[in-house]
């Protein structure tokens, strides 16, 4: 795949994902019917982008016109190393899920930023409330990661789908994929998890920003969450493997299905607050994930001629 | 022939970077300036067909240089790190130490002999770079990864509010806001 056709590939991916959460998203908190939905999101947003931009006293001006940019390549990046069909992907490299990890420890480069550019004190208390949670959050989803790379012996993204042709991960490895779910909510503080936009900040990274900006930085949290959904979907749910559809469809619906789970969880679970998150996280989460790279391991070497 | 323009401006790009660590006025920036720099060199790795090392390299940095800059700020008593401040100091030291190590890692690189072996391409690097982590040097490594984490461990649970003996807060007073009041 030539790079121009990846670029715009990727961005018409994520331009379709994006707006079918924003959809689901209304669908679900309004009670609304498919036309209502799917217009909801195109009127919502255009309001957005038409308001004018808010400015602060002595923002760190660069920062905050790179935090949600950055936010977005970042998850395009990430949904770049998902192939949706074997050799069909726009960046097929063979540590694809360290490149996927790399490309989601910088969101918290890019969120950090978010909260500290406009020098004002609730953003900014809720850029390091994001990196707490982020400190939280990323050992599990390393963790079951490399759990989901073990049994492929591999760390491309294609050959972890391929080794899932008879067993997927989420039933081979039941600790993973509701760990990895934590994990991708946690990274587009979505849902239970979204903490840094807390009420109780004055809607935290997004307390300063309206118009445009605020639009950029709500999208660019969405494009975090597809492409969770749809690493969820390659590494867990066996990807493009299924009976009677092509490849490429599975790969989609499974993705779909996914947010479809993130936008219920959204809409049937509470905020939780960040220290109970905290402390969960460490106590429980990262011991389960090292249960989880141990049995994946154990599973290896115990099916290894 | 594009690999070697790219190596050339990411190298650029990072000593640019870094040379705007020493010129950025708050601790958040020069931490974010230094990450960009890292960047570029991890990225450097991976144009070398490390890509592994390199995207590693990327992934820990991004955590480890917030890490670094949100301890910088409760350090230094700089209000959450939002006022401007002088970064530098100690100026002869630091030009003297500076130098040194730029001669130092500029002999190196010029008078080190390199070995000339191309990688080829497809060739199982990561698989390399795991034997040799978990082959002969294994002993070492996971002596220094378990040092680490005790380490780790060590810390939290010295950090930790609560502790076998209760907790931390429990009987301590609140320093006083009059200095004669305190004594």
């Amino acid at each position: 795949m030539s790079a121009l056709a990846g670029v715009l590939a990727t961005a018409a991916a994520m331009a379709i994902g994006v707006y079918l959460v924003a959809a689901m998203d209304a669908a679900a908190s309004r009670g609304l019917g498919i036309g209502g939905a799917v217009a909801l999101p195109l009127r919502r947003g255009l309001a957005l982008f038409l308001r004018p931009r808010a400015r602060t006293e002595h923002p760190d001006a660069e920062a905050w016109a790179l935090a949600p940019a950055a936010l977005a390549g970042l998850a395009a990046v990430g949904l770049a190393t998902i192939p949706l069909a074997p050799g069909l992907s726009v960046a097929d490299v063979s540590a694809g899920i360290v490149l996927f990890g790399a490309a989601m420890a910088l969101v918290m480069v890019a969120a950090f930023l978010q909260g500290w550019a406009p020098n004002s004190i609730h953003p900014m208390i809720a850029g390091y409330r994001f990196v707490a949670q982020a400190l939280s959050y990323e050992m599990p989803l390393a963790l079951v990661l490399i759990g989901a790379a073990l049994p492929a012996e591999s760390l491309s993204v294609g050959a972890i789908v391929e080794s899932q042709a008879h067993l997927w991960n989420a039933i081979r490895q039941p600790l993973g994929m509701p760990l990895f779910l934590v994990a991708v909510a946690g990274l587009a503080f979505w849902g239970p998890l979204a903490l840094p936009e807390g009420e109780d900040l004055a809607g935290g990274t997004s307390a300063e920003i309206s118009g445009a900006a605020r639009l950029a930085w709500r999208v660019a949290r969405l494009m975090v969450l597809v492409a969770g959904a749809a690493m969820t979907a390659a590494v867990f749910l066996g990807g493009w493997h299924g009976p009677w559809l092509p490849g490429p469809a599975w790969s989609i619906l499974k993705t779909v299905a996914v947010l479809g789970l993130l936008v219920w969880a959204r809409h049937r679970f509470v905020r939780v607050p960040i220290e109970r998150f905290v402390w969960v996280s460490w106590v429980v989460l990262i011991p389960l994930a090292l249960l989880d790279v141990f049995l994946a391991g154990a599973q290896a070497l115990w099916a290894a001629p | 022939m594009i690999v070697d323009a790219l190596g050339w401006l990411l190298g650029a790009g990072s000593v640019l970077c870094a040379w705007r660590v020493f010129r950025a006025d708050s601790m958040v920036r020069a931490a974010y300036w230094l990450l960009a720099a890292f960047v570029g060199v991890g990225m450097i790795l991976v144009l070398l067909t490390a890509q592994f090392l390199g995207l590693v390299l990327i992934l820990m940095m991004a955590g480890e240089m917030t890490i670094m800059a949100v301890f910088m700020v409760m350090f230094m008593m700089n209000p959450a790190g939002l006022n401007p401040m002088q970064m530098v100091h100690q100026h002869r030291a630091s030009i003297v130490a500076g130098v040194t190590a730029f001669i130092g890692l500029t002999a190196v690189a010029l008078l080190a002999p390199f070995p000339e072996r191309p990688v080829p391409p497809g060739a199982a690097v990561t698989r390399e770079t795991g034997m040799e982590l978990l082959g002969d040097s294994m002993v070492i490594f996971e002596t220094a990864a378990v040092a680490l984490l005790a380490t780790m461990i060590g810390a939290v649970a010295l950090a930790a509010r609560r502790g076998r003996h209760g907790d931390a807060y429990e009987g301590s007073v609140p320093p006083a806001m009059d200095p004669e009041e305190g004594a």
